[in-house]
């Protein structure tokens, strides 16, 4: 059982990849991720979250961004990402759902 | 103290900060400093300056070229290419994110407004294959 499942919150990942290719990533990593597919960004745009032509290929992408949301979906934590090589730290995201 | 020894200690601290960086990256306290490295070639260009001003020796100059080249190319990388402009999201605390509804791994919709009243739910946006 993962931190998230013991925490009881679903993790819903949002990304423009290809689905089929999250989801082998998902199993092979045995992650409860909910993986979603966004491949024009336009959720990811409707969010304010694209890193215009911050892709390798100049294309935009999301900026990395974490956000927990409360039982009545309003948002409790946030994270979002100015570097792309920074990540929000595991425990304090576990922190900021156990502190629902 | 040396000019061999200060050129691999120089060596060393690169060798060293890269291979930390690159196989700690699961941790979180060495991800989220990628600024360390930089500071670190910075202080081994540094020791290879040394080197050089003690012993104009090949091997020190060489050192320093490679620390100058690891620290430029770091610093680059972490200060230019890797910053992410800032900008308005439509996120704020205290709110209700818009809701949306997209397919996930075996096509299904699935809704933000799905768990409202049930589940919190860490929303997570990333890169994605890269």
């Amino acid at each position: 059982m993962s931190e998230a499942e013991k925490a009881g919150v679903e993790i819903v990942a949002v990304s423009p990849d290809p689905n089929e290719r999250s989801h082998e990533m998902a199993q092979r990593l045995r992650l409860g991720y909910r993986f979603v597919a966004d491949p024009d960004l336009a959720v990811t745009r409707r969010y304010g979250l694209v890193h215009a032509r911050g892709g390798q290929q100049g294309e935009d992408v999301p900026r990395p961004t974490t956000v927990v949301l409360d039982r009545d979906g309003v948002v409790r934590w946030l994270w979002v990402s100015d570097n792309f090589q920074v990540r929000p730290d595991p425990n304090d995201v576990l922190r900021a759902v156990r502190a629902l | 103290m040396k000019p061999g020894w200060l050129t691999a200690l120089s060596m060393v601290l690169c060798g060293t900060a890269i291979a930390v960086y690159a196989l700690l990256l699961r941790v979180p306290a060495i991800r989220n400093h990628p600024e360390g490295y930089v500071a670190v070639f910075a202080i081994a260009a540094t020791i290879a300056g040394l080197a050089v001003a003690l012993g104009r020796r090949w091997y020190a100059w060489a050192a320093l070229a490679l620390a100058l080249v690891l620290f430029a190319g770091g610093a680059a990388f972490n200060f230019v290419l890797a910053r992410i402009p800032d900008a308005q999201t439509n996120l704020r605390l205290g709110e209700r994110p818009p809701d949306f509804t997209l397919p996930d791994a075996g096509g299904r919709p699935v809704s933000l407004a799905d768990y409202r009243g049930t589940k919190p739910v860490v929303l997570v946006f990333y890169r994605g294959y890269w």
